[in-house]
């Protein structure tokens, strides 16, 4: 299994950034790419060349991000294909099918582009997000930014203990092929089942002994942390520079 | 140093299951001693351990430090009473080092300065100070026990209580954490099958088994007792036998 965060340790502008700035400047990146209308394309092509400069100065690989980014285009693809023979509109291309007819209107095109791109641009924000900061302080921002403590928590603890259940879960694999030379693929399935049944039960129990060292540790219900370090004039500085950039994109 | 800063009364516990775990135990911990509870595999440490700070919570009488454990002063206990588990990924659920060591403090309602104040001390006396951004995920096996006892130090208890402190270490790394509890020095109760360790450094030693104590003593007394050691699933620590065989200094056995 991959870290999300892989490449947060790397020293750049971007990853300097206090992790709550990264969160209002990529969030207010997505909704911007979100509410530009459709047949803007000098906007669009404006965002694009911002959010890849804020790519290339976080001195992520860009190689890494592509890849990443990739895997939402098939998403994407299976939402949005059919839209450009759905969409009701002016025709710019048919093909009889029998009694059917097969068009593509100009609406549709229009359409299913502007998704895509908002689609891929949002995409390209939110990766360059979670892999320029550590997920704990992203998780540390959200806090900062007033999500519920709990659920902070929550996603502290589903990230502190995923990876030992993945060591478990491949523990119990071994055990499971040292034993079964032989064996049918429904042999292999039962077991799978049985094993993803104790693998259940650990986490009931694990989730149980952990609540036990917190309570030993003085835990009463309410969470208490550190908080977020106070923010520099240098994050101000990039979120102000964000933010007109943005505003500038929609008059270019 | 002969106060009394653990005492029990006829403590009893069973599961929600029926299954007794403890029967009628009477325990006096005296202050700065180090006490080595052993016992076969279920004998009842580990339960007879959670009655310290009040996670279990059976019939009986239980005083530490001079503060009866009830439900009013169960904050206060478990401030003075660090626990430290067997398995630190249990001990360890914050993201980072400095989170998990900030825990305890943070809930004991210090401020921001003397939590920092506090986790710095911890770290330094486990000697892993320049650990404390480390992801908690990504130390070794031995560093996590290591700061697993940090987590409870940060709070500055008065009794330290270990769950099998050196399982699962290598030599080395178990040489380095009985070092380390040889330097604390509070009060510290520990349970173990590491009997060697309990030679090393507890004073007083106590055998239990089927939820009872069999026997209490001093340290090389009651593990020196082959009948008492062996009728309960014990064995004589090799290095007493040792010294106490001339012939196998001179290889014939």
């Amino acid at each position: 299994m991959d870290y999300i965060d892989k490449y947060a340790d790397i020293q750049s502008i971007i990853h300097r950034r206090d992790a709550r700035i990264k969160v209002i400047s990529l969030f207010a990146c997505v909704i911007s790419v979100i509410i530009t209308k459709p047949d803007s394309y000098t906007t669009f092509v404006f965002y694009g060349i911002l959010i890849l400069a804020l790519v290339l100065l976080s001195k992520i690989p860009i190689k890494y991000i592509l890849k990443r980014s990739l895997v939402i285009i098939p998403f994407i693809l299976a939402i949005a294909v059919f839209i450009p023979f759905l969409k009701e509109g002016e025709t710019l291309w048919s093909y009889p099918m029998g009694p059917l007819k097969l068009k593509i209107t100009y609406q549709g095109v229009t359409l299913f582009w502007n998704i895509l791109i908002k689609a891929y641009l949002s995409a390209l924000c939110m990766i360059l997000l979670t892999s320029s900061t550590r997920f704990f302080e992203l998780l540390k921002a959200f806090e900062g930014l007033k999500m519920p403590k709990i659920m902070v928590m929550i996603f502290s603890f589903m990230h502190r203990y995923l990876f030992i259940l993945r060591d478990e879960l491949m523990i119990m694999k071994r055990a499971k092929d040292s034993r079964s030379i032989n064996g049918n693929s429904w042999f292999h399935t039962k077991a799978l089942s049985n094993m993803l049944g104790v693998l259940f039960i650990r986490s009931y129990e694990r989730g149980e002994a952990v609540y036990l060292a917190m309570c030993s540790r003085g835990f009463d219900g309410s969470i208490r942390t550190m908080g977020n370090p106070e923010l520099t004039k240098k994050d101000l500085y990039f979120l102000l520079i964000i933010i007109t950039l943005l505003i500038l994109g929609r008059f270019v | 140093m002969s106060e009394n800063v653990v005492k029990i009364e006829n403590l009893s516990y069973s599961y929600p299951d029926g299954n007794v775990a403890l029967k009628n135990v009477n325990l006096n911990v005296k202050s700065g001693e180090t006490l080595g509870i052993v016992g076969p595999n279920g004998a009842g440490k580990s339960t007879l351990l959670l009655h310290l700070n009040g996670i279990l919570r059976g019939k009986g009488y239980i005083r530490v430090l001079n503060i009866a454990l009830n439900d009013k002063n169960l904050k206060a206990i478990r401030s003075k009473v660090g626990m430290v588990f067997q398995d630190p990924d249990n001990q360890l659920f914050m993201p980072t080092v400095f989170e998990d060591i900030a825990f305890g403090p943070m809930n004991m309602g210090l401020s921001k300065d003397e939590v920092k104040a506090a986790v710095k001390k911890a770290l330094e006396k486990v000697d892993m100070l320049d650990s404390m951004e480390r992801i908690s995920h990504h130390l070794s096996f031995g560093e996590k026990k290591r700061i697993a006892i940090a987590t409870v130090l940060s709070m500055n208890p008065e009794i330290l209580v270990l769950d099998e402190p050196t399982s699962n270490l290598d030599p080395k790394h178990r040489r380095n954490l009985i070092n380390l509890l040889k330097e604390l020095k509070i009060t510290k109760i520990i349970a173990t099958h590491d009997l060697e360790m309990v030679l090393d450094i507890c004073q007083q030693v106590v055998l239990i088994d089927h939820g009872t104590i069999i026997a209490q003593g001093k340290g090389i007394e009651i593990l020196a007792d082959k009948n008492l050691m062996e009728s309960h699933s014990l064995e004589v620590p090799l290095s007493i036998l040792y010294r106490q065989s001339s012939t196998w200094l001179e290889g014939d056995y």
